[in-house]
């Protein structure tokens, strides 16, 4: 059956991807799961130079999810290119690289580099990293700065761009729409909710960098929602992630709007959720008789759209 | 998937002993497994678990019950259970050696594997078992069959040596004559361990919080003199002389 999906001129072989974070480069999944099955694996928030993340406790549990603040991590684009894209090439895996520059400069040169790269087929920007260069405010909460860095972003990725969204401002469908108007072939929705943590032993918060990102099953009713809403506000393919952790949660979001999906949190619980989602997938095309995914995707709409009542 | 044998055993206050038919007979001292306590996804991640013995293919650990995921493993019903594994690295095993090893509290449930076969490699072994009170100590029978000499202390004094094992264990250390040092408890322990050993290697077994068990997600990353090591994958064992200690201050 031919479950595939197109991103622009980027073939997915099946809707199914994991998420950026939590896959790091493939090679501790790749003893759980065969990478070339899935539809994508999106690496580790890449910057130029590599980045020690932050010091201290960075991550814990919640009721059904997970704070981190690990702090991008990563070897830097030198040792991705080096080391890390060949192991995923290898492996069979279609690729795309999570770019998360904390300048415009930065992600520019990421983007480019990358996007001239034969292997890659598409890139994604990372918009919630703080810009170091205008007082660290987090670039996709901001709509100047969002628009600026996505406009630069475009004018030099040469392969399909994705755009990941914060869900940390009022109307995430804006940034999709502003998104979709500056050229990007998708957008990935959503990043993690900032959240926070007390150690109360201490009196202080948990995390070195006061809050901390939230995702897991927790988050994935607010997910589903803003999946719902930039739906309405754009026509390129959504990504929806947040919180999928059953075939049942898969379908929430496909049928909210999300063209392909990316597992996150789980994949941390749960290593061969990914291919155990490919494979109901495809039993639920034949037993549904769903000739087509685009049948289903976003059929959970109505004619007349978002309710505008009250709760 | 691993099977629970029987309903774990209450060995001590709040610990319980869960025997696990594994499927395999390889792991080596130090390494552990992750269990899922929940299918509703909450509590979400797995619990990393020392293994506490292994012959043939089943496997112990030794649960403390401190949180929802340990409770509900102690009352875990026998059969199927969710655990990967054995994961991670362990210690380093060598023949006739002269070893001292401390234990604190659950910490020492990697320990008695571990003496269990370097008693069978001929070391002679000097066991420090750390408890805060003598309701806390589980299965000392056990843990005194592989040691040459097995040494209890606890905090209030209700069971064997009043005071911390590392009182008595930096005194031996400082004394010389050890090959290796093992250790596995509290972070103040297990550095007070590392700083009494002098030129002796001591290799600790981190117990710090884990995401994914598998590396992942680089949550438990600590800091070493060898530059950021992810615990669950280049541990838990390290060669304790190479931590930078006072980056784990303030790390759970």
């Amino acid at each position: 059956m031919n479950l595939s999906i197109k991103i622009k001129d980027l073939v997915l072989k099946n809707p199914v991807t994991v998420a950026s974070g939590t896959a790091g480069y493939g090679e501790e999944l790749s003893h759980f799961i065969d990478l070339s099955k899935l539809g994508a694996i999106f690496t580790k928030g890449l910057t130029l130079q590599p980045r020690p993340g932050n010091r201290g406790n960075r991550i814990i549990e919640t009721p059904a999810g997970v704070l981190n603040s690990i702090g991008l991590e990563n070897v830097g684009l030198e040792r991705f290119l080096s080391e890390k894209l060949p192991f995923l090439k290898q492996a069979g895996a279609t690729v795309i690289p999570n770019v998360a520059g904390h300048s415009v400069e930065e992600n520019v040169e990421l983007c480019r580099t990358l996007s001239s790269l034969s292997e890659i087929g598409a890139v994604e920007l990372n918009v919630s990293c703080p810009n170091v260069k205008e007082g660290g405010i987090i670039f996709g909460t901001d709509i100047g700065l969002f628009t600026n860095l996505v406009e630069k972003a475009r004018t030099v990725t040469r392969c399909a761009l994705i755009v990941k969204l914060s869900p940390n401002v009022t109307d995430v469908g804006q940034f999709a729409a502003r998104a979709e108007a500056i050229g990007a072939d998708a957008v990935s929705a959503v990043n993690t909710f900032l959240g926070m943590k007390i150690d109360i032993r201490r009196k202080k918060p948990y995390f070195g960098n006061t809050v901390a990102g939230l995702s897991g099953p927790a988050i994935r009713p607010l997910a589903v929602r803003i999946v719902y809403q930039i739906y309405e506000a754009v026509s390129i393919p959504v990504i929806g992630l947040g919180g999928i952790a059953s075939f049942d949660d898969m379908l929430e979001f496909i049928m909210a709007g999300a063209t392909a999906i990316s597992v996150g949190t789980m994949n941390m619980v749960d290593p061969g959720i990914s291919i155990m989602l490919i494979e109901k997938f495809g039993i639920y095309m034949e037993s549904e008789k769903i000739g087509n995914m685009h049948e289903i995707i976003g059929i959970a709409h109505s004619p007349g759209g978002l309710s505008e009542e009250c709760p | 998937m691993p099977t629970l044998i029987e309903k774990p055993k209450q060995v001590a206050y709040g610990h319980f002993l869960l025997r696990i038919e594994s499927g395999t007979e390889h792991s080596a001292p130090g390494q552990f497994i992750n269990i899922r306590t929940s299918r509703q996804n909450d509590p979400l991640l797995r619990r990393p678990f020392s293994i506490f013995n292994h012959e043939r293919t089943v496997m112990s650990i030794v649960v403390k019950s401190v949180g929802r995921g340990s409770e509900i493993l102690s009352q875990h019903p026998p059969g199927a259970i969710d655990a990967i594994g054995p994961l991670g690295t362990g210690f380093t095993l060598a023949a006739n050696r002269r070893v001292l090893i401390a234990g604190g509290g659950v910490g020492n449930a990697p320990l008695f594997y571990l003496i269990k076969t370097l008693a069978g490699l001929h070391c002679d072994i000097t066991y420090l078992y750390g408890v805060r009170a003598k309701e806390l100590v589980y299965l000392p029978e056990q843990y005194k069959r592989h040691s040459n000499r097995f040494i209890i202390t606890t905090d209030d004094g209700s069971e064997g040596t009043r005071g911390y094992a590392t009182d008595v264990a930096s005194e031996l250390a400082a004394g010389g004559g050890y090959d290796m040092i093992y250790t596995c408890g509290p972070l103040p322990m297990m550095r007070a361990m590392v700083e009494a050993a002098k030129s002796t290697p001591v290799e600790v077994s981190l117990e710090n919080y884990f995401g994914c068990g598998i590396g992942i997600c680089s949550g438990c990353s600590i800091e070493t003199a060898d530059g950021l090591k992810r615990a669950c994958v280049s541990g838990p064992v390290f060669n304790g002389s190479r931590i930078n200690w006072d980056s784990m201050q303030d790390i759970y």
